[in-house]
């Protein structure tokens, strides 16, 4: 009796499985047939790197890829769509992954037989994906013609891939709160001291209470403080040999001891308040953040309601060895394990990418990244979003440290997280993070070219 | 009159613990209709103020989500027939005949039941990609048809079920593969009641295994894609919470329905063990 | 446990005892024998399969999870978090069922699904929702005790909030697993009780508790198996923070293996886990002293 029901329901679920996996969604991975039909060049565009649409591709024969990334989907198909318009027999299929399994994911399908053959790269994942990497055909002047940064990239004279826009921190305020406390424009601090009372105007208090947090740093303030404002004081986040790490440095220290301070002798925020900095701020509950440039896109479209600004981070004394540490946004990489019919059509589809324009500035505004092409350092769509005019002036004087192992993150938030909840004082949790970040770099190949940078001492 | 003051105490604490476990599904019932800035307002209220479905259709729309449900019951299910069949045909073999080394397999079979993912998870993954088995049902199927649980329940069970009736059975002529599939598995359904809802729970949460397996989009795992709504830099927590109490369902359904035979196979299980 | 044998065993009990012992040995061999030896060799490498490094240390990678503090603080946390979880999952399990099957509830089969609920929730869904409940200022906790805790962000109070989530999933497996084995215990031995004029504790206490043994000890080894095993509440909740508070050691080995891609560090960690789990397994036949 009881199994009749038992195997009845295990065949009814069945078959309604296969029902419903038969009948899902087919390939999503759209060829030529792009929606709008728009006009599809066929002269040659780009600066220095040229792309020529009347070259066939594959000998017109049809092909299939794949193209791995993470996040929006819209913004790549789009990319796809342009380019299947011109060549209809290439097909790409675009597969999503969320940003942590892609990781985990990628390396271990590239290390196969069948993985991608182009994928998304970000460069905090450097090592995992390099080895599996197949170096751009561009030649390296054209690259280094057309765009910044290309020299951090040059690992024996070839380039894998190469940031199309570099992402850094600025300080986002809450305009309200701001007029609320009678400040005006001419208030924007340009140092970290006018930061401090500013912040402190910013904040209010209901008897111990705190209601409104002058600024929040809650969560993130490895990533936006530790990582960037030791540059401001003239320390590298590494030793000359480009691998010991140098966060005990006193630049470091003080920094940390800034923090530590704006919380507990300002009182402008508090670590318990406000889980994470913002969402805090998009909560309406803390008047200023430092954030990098996604955040712009974050208030656009989940906290709607702020009327917010944004202005250039402070510095210490207004003449900064470099205002912050920046971080690329990188191009695809190309998996050299794929078929070379394969690479080839990865290749094409790379600097394609590299010299349309469109794509380059649909790009870093969808990521809120200033752009790495220089054709398009003052273009008119990016200078239109705040956060990234305010980094306009000073563009050249942000620095990468290159693809720092995410020990060096990782291990900053936990020496500030001991110092802020477990009572822990600054030089001991500095050595620790110190001590991690050495050991755990140890297998690891990373090189810093901070001493690629422009105005490097 | 003592007694009803005790029933009505009993049932009233009860009752609490009841509204405190069921507090959190609620919440996130109700979560999974507010759009996210109302999720993670200040002012926080348990009904959604602007009621949306939105976070169901997106669940749908960019996640394929639907699809994923339907793989994960797919697989569950052909990995819990697996594991019922393996774990009743070992655990009868086990228990009803004498051989040697059965009591050593035993033991080894009670063994496996202690070793952490962790000591196997990396070799085996690396053996799945020797087999040419990465992003197939195969690998996430196969690996897993034998459980040391199962197979421990079912020696336990069965073990209390008399010999007379096996005698009987093969004094009338029955092979053992008549008497193992038309005697032994219909009467060690309770049993398999309880493997059928454990499997099926552990199958149905796994997450680690076929996250590391299955790259195409379409061929992913409801577990796995819980966790796609985390984002680079923030998480879709109204669709989520969506998924979630939709994910539910069925193994709560599979529970509802087996749990009278689950309890009386678990008792026969553990009690007797 | 003694199994009446037929002096001749038939051709068809001959082949399917062969089919079934070839196929557990060959099962267990190809999935379990073999992936722990390779996992075994690997612990004494540095092994990164992404750098392709396979290259022998020795006894290093041991020598490192003794020495690494992290370790130590982690299975600390993990001797806690397990201890306190099992004593509330058998306590308040064995409570509630006893509760339920008294003639004192009616609707027993309610209560049971009800408490059942989040044991067939998804870990990963679970968590998130209690991150937001533990929240200091949105949190629902918080409102409703009137009380002004980060509860994931304090030292003294993060592992804690990990520890009453993971009750609260999982208690209600020990509900009904206790339930199953009040459900099947023998009613002459609770009758002649009640002829004895035993009071209720009494009854519990010499009576019922001694026959629920074995299942407090089944209980009680499945739960160790896998709290010992648990990560993905640290993952999703406090990534091991403040600091390094609240590491959980399958935390680590998760955090090395599939982030780090250390895989013979990682692997050297999970035998030690494994001699662990394997002791605390047997401690607790000891102490309950049901050795067959």
């Amino acid at each position: 009796m009881m199994m009749k029901k038992f195997m009845a329901v295990m065949s009814a679920a069945a078959i309604a499985t296969a029902a419903l996996t038969g009948c899902g969604s087919g390939s999503q991975g759209g060829s030529g047939g792009s929606k709008e039909a728009a006009n599809v060049p066929t002269e040659p565009f780009g600066d220095t790197i040229k792309y020529d649409p009347g070259v066939s591709v594959n000998d017109g024969k049809d092909i299939s890829i794949e193209l791995w990334e993470w996040g929006s989907d819209e913004l790549f198909q789009q990319v796809i769509d342009g380019y299947c318009a011109i060549h209809p027999n290439v097909s790409i299929k675009l597969v999503n992954n969320p940003w942590e399994d892609y990781w985990t994911k990628l390396p271990l399908a590239l290390d196969g037989s069948n993985g991608p053959a182009l994928f998304n790269v970000h460069n905090s994942y450097h090592e995992n994906l390099i080895n599996y990497m197949a170096p751009l055909e561009i030649p390296l002047e054209d690259l280094e013609a057309d765009f910044t940064g290309v020299e951090a990239h040059v690992i024996d004279g070839k380039v894998y891939y190469i940031d199309y826009g570099m992402m850094t921190g600025s300080v986002y305020y809450n305009k309200d709160m701001w007029e609320a406390a009678g400040l005006t424009d001419a208030d924007i601090p340009k140092t970290w001291d006018e930061m401090r009372e500013v912040a402190k105007k910013l904040t209010i208090r209901e008897g111990d209470k705190l209601i409104q947090a002058g600024l929040n740093f809650n969560d993130d303030f490895h990533q936006n403080y530790l990582l960037g404002l030791n540059y401001q004081l003239g320390e590298n986040l590494f030793l000359e040999d480009g691998r010991t790490p140098n966060v005990t440095s006193d630049a470091m220290k003080q920094v940390m001891q800034m923090l530590v301070d704006m919380y507990k002798v300002d009182g402008v925020g508090s670590e318990n308040f406000g889980e994470k900095g913002p969402d805090s701020f998009g909560q309406g509950q803390s008047a200023m953040v430092i954030q990098w440039g996604h955040f712009y896109n974050t208030l656009n479209t989940t906290w709607t309601d702020i009327n917010f600004g944004v202005f250039e981070i402070p510095t210490f004394d207004g003449n900064p060895y470099a205002y912050n540490r920046y971080n690329g946004e990188s191009t695809f990489g190309i998996n050299k394990n794929a078929a070379a019919d394969q690479q080839a059509v990865a290749q094409d589809f790379v600097k394609y990418f590299l010299a349309n324009d469109e794509a380059q500035v649909a790009f870093n505004l969808a990521m809120s990244t200033f752009p790495a092409k220089k054709s398009l350092a003052d273009n008119e769509q990016i200078m239109q979003n705040p956060s990234l005019s305010v980094l306009a002036e000073h563009i050249d004087r942000y620095i990468w440290p290159g693809p720092m192992p995410s020990t060096v993150e990782t291990s900053l938030k936990t020496a500030g997280q001991d110092i802020f909840f477990n009572g822990v004082d600054i030089d001991t949790a500095l050595a620790a993070a110190q001590e991690n970040i050495i050991r755990d770099m140890k297998s690891s190949s990373f090189q810093s070219v901070e001493h690629l940078y422009k105005y490097a001492k | 009159m003592r007694r009803k003051v005790y029933t009505i105490t009993l049932n009233v604490i009860l009752l609490l613990l009841g509204i405190i476990t069921v507090y959190p599904f609620v919440w996130m019932l109700f979560s999974s209709f507010k759009v996210n800035k109302e999720i993670m307002a200040l002012e926080q209220h348990l009904l959604p103020q602007a009621f949306t479905v939105e976070n169901y259709i997106n669940m749908n729309a960019r996640f394929n989500f639907m699809r994923f449900f339907a793989n994960s019951l797919l697989v569950t299910i052909v990995i819990t027939l697996a594991v019922i069949y393996t774990s009743t045909i070992c655990g009868f073999v086990l228990s009803k005949y004498k051989f040697k080394g059965r009591e050593l397999l035993f033991g080894f079979v009670l063994c496996t039941m202690m070793i952490p993912w962790c000591v196997t998870i990396i070799p085996k993954y690396s053996m799945i990609q020797k087999f040419g088995w990465l992003d197939s049902y195969k690998a996430l199927v196969i690996p897993a048809m034998f459980s040391g649980f199962g197979i421990f329940n079912m020696k336990q069970h069965i073990a209390t079920l008399p010999d007379e009736i096996l005698e009987a059975a093969r004094i009338d002529g029955a092979n053992e593969f008549y008497i193992f599939h038309r005697i032994i598995f219909p009467m060690a359904k309770n049993g398999i009641s309880s493997i059928a809802i454990f499997q099926f729970l552990w199958a149905w949460e796994d997450y680690l295994w076929p996250y590391l397996i299955i790259s195409t989009k379409e061929k992913q795992l409801l577990a796995v894609g819980l966790k796609m709504f985390s984002g680079q830099y923030s998480t879709d927590y109204g669709a989520l919470f969506a998924a979630t109490a939709i994910s539910i369902i069925p193994v709560l359904l599979i529970y509802l329905i087996f749990q009278k035979q689950f309890i009386a196979g678990v008792a026969s299980a553990a009690v007797k063990g | 446990m003694f199994t009446k044998s037929h002096p001749l065993q038939s051709k068809s009990e001959i082949l399917l005892r062969n089919i079934v012992v070839i196929g557990m040995v060959l099962f267990f061999g190809i999935f379990l024998i073999i992936p722990i030896a390779i996992a075994f060799a690997g612990s004494f490498h540095e092994w990164n399969p992404l750098s392709g490094t396979y290259r022998f240390l020795g006894i290093d990678n041991y020598k490192e999870v003794i020495t690494n503090s992290l370790f130590w603080t982690s299975l600390w946390n993990t001797v806690i978090f397990s201890v306190v979880v099992i004593i509330f999952r058998v306590g308040l399990g064995l409570a509630i069922a006893y509760a339920i099957h008294s003639a004192l509830v009616k609707y027993k089969s309610f209560f049971r699904s009800v408490f059942y609920m989040p044991v067939v929730t998804p870990m990963v869904a679970v968590a998130f929702v209690w991150k937001f409940m533990y929240n200091p200022q949105i949190g629902t906790i918080n409102q409703i005790l009137g009380l002004d805790i980060n509860w994931l962000m304090n030292p003294k109070t993060a592992l804690a909030a990990v520890i009453i989530m993971t009750i609260w999933k999982d208690f209600g497996y020990a509900v009904v697993m206790f339930m199953a084995g009040l459900f099947s215990l023998p009613a002459d031995a609770l009758e002649a009780a009640k002829v004895d004029g035993a009071n209720a504790w009494q009854n519990f206490r010499y009576i019922t508790f001694p026959l629920l043994k074995p299942m407090t000890l089944f209980v009680t080894i499945t739960s160790i198996i896998s709290y010992i095993q648990a990560y993905v509440q640290i993952l999703i909740m406090t990534e091991g923070g403040p600091g390094t508070a609240t590491y959980l050691s399958s935390y680590i080995i998760y955090d090395e293996a599939f982030v780090k891609y250390n895989f013979g560090y990682a692997s050297a960690l999970s035998f030690v886990l494994f001699v662990i789990t394997a002791g605390f397994t047997w401690l607790s036949f000891r102490v309950s002293g049901t050795e067959e």
